[in-house]
């Protein structure tokens, strides 16, 4: 995972060491969303590595709860939560609910159900004007009419706190976003609609702290990042296959294969 | 009690009143509205409380999004707007925003009822109990009149829960004895009785008070419907031995199955009757209580439920 031209970026070895750690957990519980857990775990990796936010102050909501590993993986990596339990994952006697739950240290907003994380964190940063929201959506999550509300009502209030990115990946759990429901012009969308948008490649480690920092300093405007990824980034032969989106068991041969692309 | 020659008070009133009046000792407590702020009462609130009072138009989800942010930072949030709306749109937000998440936000359900008149059927609000008091760590309220909503709103601004009041649209008679308080849990009863046990919630109960009949009815005043007080309604049910539930909303789902329930896991011989919507959408009426004769929910209908129950 080379940013073009570049040295390789500290972040890229977090986000190796993540990916691994999601992987293992997402296959020990023979069930997870490994491929939008893949597509956001770059910038999640940029949300709390990067040193942009502070999120012992400032606020993150993960508004797909369905991508919960890659953050419980950083709550760990940080402390928050003993790494020990990251193999619980989903299971029963586990606090680490399989779509992310609010009793994990470290977790704002319990989630699974899509459309709601933006009003949440609107709601949020409209309470803590003295701190930053950052929202994390999907593309896909954006057929829900209520991620449409929010999106005006922070323009309304001039939400310069809240920050909303969008995993855009292309694809949800039936296809591809463009067949399903169209998003065409997503970042026309939400300047029409009063934010500020910032289209980058949402795994490069040089873009996204920069973005970040553009949308924190933005103080009148909601700040939108529309973070072009890939499904399954990492695993070369599940990228940008939307059977992928979640994953049961895998084959061990396939298990191996994906594990040798990730160690490298 | 005839409605026609009570003091009507109006619920609605007594609710953004004292609502208001928190607001002064309360700089925590904030208002979301959902493009009703009129018929919520809130103008005044309003334009008192400018930078506490959140309109958020006609989207009650993400109203309902927005109150659970508001409360996760720490605030007191009443979320105000018609129960058709709220929860009859953002049910699936009140559960995973609020519920889930173990946010105090306050919901007031306006309009509950088929007392919602001539509003029809899609504005009175028939299922509201039905899908409140299902939801894990919600608690549900419904007072009796406007007294009660006074005393009611003060106790559920410093509740740490997640929490559902009806009220209705119109005046209603004044009834809750002043000296009465209100208490989470807790039920009261309104005239003690030895014959039949009447139980219910908001205005439709005041219906069962002074019948004339030679019956003694205990009349209990359930506005604490989750948590219920089932050691007040199992005591006076073991009394009695008959009991009758009354509701404006349907009877599936209603409190009425949550009593029968409890009557029956208890063990005590019962007869049981019930009082609500059978199965139907409400409509139209300019004077509310004509739906109430309509639908079998007027003080004729609990008289013939009474005499049924007296039946050997």
């Amino acid at each position: 995972m080379k940013s073009w031209g570049r040295p390789v970026h500290p972040l890229t070895s977090i986000a190796r060491e993540l990916r691994l750690t999601v992987f293992e957990m997402i296959n020990s519980a023979k069930s997870g969303h490994l491929g939008g857990s893949f597509s956001a775990l770059d910038i999640m990796t940029a949300l709390y590595f990067a040193n942009t936010f502070n999120f012992d102050r400032d606020h993150f909501v993960l508004s797909p709860g369905h991508l919960s590993a890659p953050l419980y993986a950083i709550l760990a990596k940080t402390g928050k939560i003993p790494e020990s339990i990251l193999s619980t994952f989903s299971q029963i006697d586990s606090i680490l609910e399989s779509h992310s739950s609010h009793k994990v240290p470290g977790v704002e907003f319990s989630s699974g159900s899509l459309g709601q994380g933006l009003s949440f964190a609107a709601g949020l940063a409209l309470g803590d004007k003295d701190h930053h929201t950052v929202c994390l959506t999907t593309d896909g999550e954006h057929d829900e009419g209520q991620i449409w509300e929010a999106i005006m009502f922070a323009n309304k209030y001039h939400q310069g706190n809240l920050i909303n990115i969008v995993d855009y990946n292309g694809l949800q759990i039936g296809g591809a976003t463009s067949d399903i429901m169209p998003l065409d012009e997503l970042a026309a969308k939400y300047i029409r609609f009063g934010w500020t948008v910032q289209t980058i490649d949402g795994h490069n480690f040089y873009a996204l702290p920069k973005a970040l920092k553009v949308a924190k300093n933005s103080t009148i405007y909601p700040a939108c990042i529309i973070a072009k990824t890939t499904m399954s980034r990492g695993i070369s032969f599940m990228e940008n296959d939307y059977h992928y989106h979640d994953v049961k068991k895998l084959p061990p041969e396939i298990y191996q294969k994906a594990k040798n692309e990730l160690e490298k | 009690m005839n409605w026609k020659n009570s003091n009507l008070l109006s619920m609605r009133s007594a609710f953004a009143d004292t609502l208001f009046d928190l607001a002064k000792n309360d700089p925590n407590l904030y208002v979301v509205s959902a493009g009703l702020r009129p018929s919520v009462m809130m103008d005044k609130f309003a334009t008192r409380y400018k930078t506490r009072f959140i309109e958020v138009g006609v989207a009650e989800n993400n109203a309902a999004g927005v109150a659970a942010g508001l409360a996760k930072s720490g605030k007191n949030v009443f979320l105000c707007t018609y129960a058709c709306f709220s929860p009859g749109i953002n049910l699936a937000t009140i559960k995973q925003s609020i519920c889930e998440n173990h946010l105090p936000v306050k919901i007031i359900g306006y309009h509950g009822g088929l007392l919602t008149g001539e509003l029809g059927a899609s504005h009175q609000m028939l299922e509201d109990i039905a899908l409140m008091r299902s939801l894990p760590t919600m608690e549900v309220f419904a007072p009796l009149d406007a007294i009660e909503t006074v005393k009611m709103t003060k106790v559920l601004a410093k509740s740490n829960s997640p929490t559902y009041m009806r009220l209705v649209r119109p005046d209603s008679p004044e009834c809750y004895p002043h000296s009465f308080g209100f208490t989470i849990g807790q039920s009261r009863i309104i005239m003690p009785g030895s014959d039949v046990t009447v139980l219910g919630y908001g205005p439709i109960l005041t219906q069962a008070i002074n019948l004339n009949l030679k019956t003694s009815q205990e009349i209990i005043n359930l506005s604490s419907l989750k948590p219920l007080d089932e050691k007040t309604i199992l005591k006076s049910v073991k009394k009695t031995g008959r009991c009758l539930v009354i509701e404006d909303h349907q009877i599936m789902g209603g409190l009425g199955e949550g009593i029968a329930a409890l009557i029956l896991k208890s063990g005590l011989k019962c007869k049981f009757a019930q009082i609500g919507v059978d199965n139907q959408f409400g409509k139209s009426s300019i004077d509310p209580l004509d739906l109430y004769r309509i639908y079998g929910l007027s003080t004729t209908d609990i008289i013939a439920k009474i005499n049924y129950l007296m039946k050997k």
